[in-house]
């Protein structure tokens, strides 16, 4: 009975896993090595409504990281975005143990600065903000359609909201999620949830972007966020962009130097 | 000469109770002494065959790998360094190549990272006889190309038990996420230290985990007849390797050594050359152990520091006691030199004696150490989790008085005596006879 009931939970698992496996050859891969145009103008759409190129933008992202059985973690990040030279920058402004810590991000390449030991580690671009389940690479100008193969993936509701479901696969297996889907909402083509998953399919986490703030010209900036890691039950992370400003910004803050600085 | 040397022995019972108070000081320094010199004999044996049995080979090949302008930890080309090594160091040595990776582990809405060993089965063998399976086993195992063989720790934090799925994600080499499950066929314990954290997986698993290609390992470990010219034949390899293409280094000191067979990190860096190519670390047995002999040479030090100061204390007990026993015997030196001993002769005497007096007791302490290690060694087991777990060979505190340590000691605690009995027993030897039995009639 008990090794009916252990099949059976496998089967379970291994369905809502996708039926992954370890030595599964990644999606990505055997996806058909195409976008169809459907997708990609949806896709191209949500990009350029959220492209802030031409606009230098200034705010300050708060998250809080809630864990099942521990405090909740908060973290508050000072924001410096120019999509136009495709760079940003953040410093950790809250809690103490984390400030004067930042990432320098200049096109490929993310830089995490260290104030302990005054040294700059190069990350991967998507790597973790803070150990949260937020990535830097959620920060700077879109380049899907460079880095994804888009196919159209039907329609589905999220809360009241009717979407288009855009199906990602990496071109490369450079990026952190090889295969995601995006709900893009039908009334403003911006998207509310991201779901993102491994090479394997097995789903690892959901982003649902709640709200939005409208910028002059047309452009969007998400303004709440919600993470859920889908592995670890129970470990969200929610964000908010506030103070948002688009303001011009000097060119000094995209650099190391600024760092350093506002690390003394 | 032989009559003064019997003579000298007859002596030191002379006087048994002030014989017995030095002689136990000598016997505990030698005890002491004779029980560290095992310990550490045994601490170094046990760890180095530990490691060897665990995570390192005689030769470990390591290293990074260009490709596309960026650089990544592991080997490409994996058959020809397999080839390589066996064509240079001889057909046989026995190779083996594994996947290393860091993962986390997910079931029943608990998380941890662990350290997967990829291996193949059919050949690298050498952890079978060292896992105790409580459940499952390495048939089991071996047979499910997606099982996993995890100790009794990590099955416990889980509560995990045979045939339960866990879910695996992992960054690989490249950035993209991948997950994968694994099917519980083992719980294990083992009282190999460095084995303590080991979850076993097969090579492909792991291999396919991290999205890499089918000639990619992490680490390749050649193990060889014997150690000898280990630095010669690394050099050997290294060089038949150069030839074939491959960039190689060694280990700049003992700890880049271990991190080297140790690794297993998947990020990249960014190929500043722009130059595909593998570069090998090969780092030998005797560089991953340098740690373990520096600990052990301080571990001496220490003893050696604890000992000096015991056998200057004894230094003085013997100093004094001789002048008191010379005083005593002014009477036996007055005649020997009234009979025409010379003062040579009664010095070296009353140093023999000083110097039996410590070989007796000394050998004694050191038998009595040696005896009380092995009773320990072989009839006392203790827990393998324990802050001795590192020390444990089959269960048992892993204890190895050694002769040939024992003789040197018991000859060092006899020339110590000797050289401090020395002085005391040349004012004996001095004295003129007419004054010493003046003194005594």
């Amino acid at each position: 009975m008990k090794h009916r009931a252990s099949r059976i939970a496998r089967a379970a698992l291994a369905a809502a896993l996708g039926a992954a496996t370890a030595a599964a050859v990644p999606a990505a891969a055997q996806a058909a090595k195409a976008t169809d145009p459907k997708a990609a103008a949806l896709v191209e759409a949500y990009e350029s409504k959220t492209d802030l190129a031409g606009l230098d933008v200034t705010s300050t992202f708060t998250l809080i990281q809630k864990k099942e059985g521990e405090a909740d973690r908060v973290l508050r990040i000072q924001i410096y975005r120019r999509d136009s030279a495709d760079t940003f920058t953040l410093l950790f402004q809250y809690p103490d143990s984390e400030k004067g810590k930042g990432y320098w991000r200049s096109k490929d390449d993310l830089f995490l600065y260290l104030p302990s030991t005054r040294e700059f580690v190069y990350r991967n671009r998507k790597d973790d903000v803070g150990g949260s389940d937020v990535r830097a690479d959620l920060f700077g100008k879109p380049n899907t359609l460079a880095q994804y193969w888009a196919t159209s993936a039907g329609t589905a509701k999220v809360s009241s909201w009717d979407t288009d479901v855009v199906r990602l696969d990496a071109k490369k297996l450079d990026v952190a999620y090889p295969v995601q889907k995006m709900y893009f909402r039908k009334t403003d083509g911006l998207p509310v949830k991201l779901e993102s998953f491994s090479a394997g399919e097995t789903l690892l986490r959901t982003t649902y972007y709640v709200d939005y703030k409208a910028l002059s010209g047309g452009k969007y900036i998400f303004t709440k966020l919600l993470a859920t890691d889908a592995l670890e039950k129970g470990q969200k992370t929610y964000l908010t962009n506030e103070g948002i400003s688009t303001e011009k910004i000097a060119n000094y803050t995209f650099s190391k130097a600024f760092l350093e600085e506002k690390s003394r | 000469m032989t009559d003064f040397i019997a003579l000298a022995f007859k002596n030191v019972f002379r006087n048994g109770k002030r014989s017995l108070t030095l002689g136990i000081n000598y016997a505990i320094v030698a005890f002491i002494l004779t029980a560290l010199a095992a310990f550490t004999r045994g601490a170094q044996e046990n760890v180095s065959s530990s490691i060897v049995r665990a995570s390192a080979g005689h030769i470990t090949v390591s290293g990074q790998y260009a490709k596309d302008g960026r650089i990544y930890n592991g080997l490409l080309r994996t058959a020809d360094i397999e080839r390589i090594a066996r064509e240079s160091l001889g057909q046989d040595a026995t190779v083996f190549r594994r996947y290393l990776v860091k993962s986390a582990v997910y079931f029943n809405g608990m998380s941890k990272r662990l350290s997967f060993t990829g291996i193949d089965s059919g050949k690298d063998t050498g952890f079978k006889g060292q896992m105790a399976f409580s459940s499952g086993g390495w048939d089991a195992w071996a047979a499910d190309q997606d099982g996993v063989a995890l100790p009794s720790s990590v099955a416990k934090y889980f509560g995990l038990q045979m045939g339960d799925d866990l879910v695996v994600s992992a960054r690989t080499r490249f950035g993209a996420f991948n997950t994968g499950i694994l099917k519980v066929s083992g719980i294990y314990d083992t009282d190999n230290y460095f084995m303590g954290e080991l979850v076993l997986v097969h090579y492909d698993f792991l291999r396919n985990l991290d999205l890499a290609e089918a000639d990619a390992s992490t680490t390749i470990y050649i193990y060889l007849d014997s150690t000898a010219g280990l630095a010669a034949k690394r050099d050997a390899f290294a060089s038949a390797l150069g030839g074939a293409g491959f960039e190689v280094s060694r280990p700049k000191s003992d700890a880049e050594a271990i991190s080297a067979v140790s690794a297993a990190s998947q990020k990249y860096e960014v190929d500043k050359e722009n130059r595909d190519r593998v570069m090998p670390k090969l780092s030998t047995i005797d560089e991953v152990l340098g740690i373990v002999r520096s600990i052990v040479v301080a571990v001496q030090g220490l003893g050696a520091l604890v000992a000096a100061i015991m056998l200057f204390v004894i230094a003085v007990s013997v100093f004094i006691n001789l002048r008191m026993t010379i005083n005593e015997r002014l009477r036996e030196i007055g005649s020997m030199r009234a009979m025409g001993v010379e003062a040579k002769a009664v010095t070296g005497l009353f140093v023999m004696e000083g110097s039996a007096l410590a070989v007796m007791a000394a050998a004694a302490g050191s038998l009595l150490a040696a005896l009380l290690c092995l009773v320990v060694r072989y009839a006392i087991p203790i827990p393998a989790g324990g802050n001795l777990a590192i020390f444990l060979d089959s269960g048992r505190l892993a204890l190895a008085p050694n002769l040939g340590d024992m003789l040197i000691l018991v000859a060092l605690i006899g020339l110590i005596a000797a050289a401090f009995s020395f002085f005391p027993a040349r004012r004996g030897g001095r004295i003129r006879p007419v004054e010493a039995l003046n003194a005594t009639f």
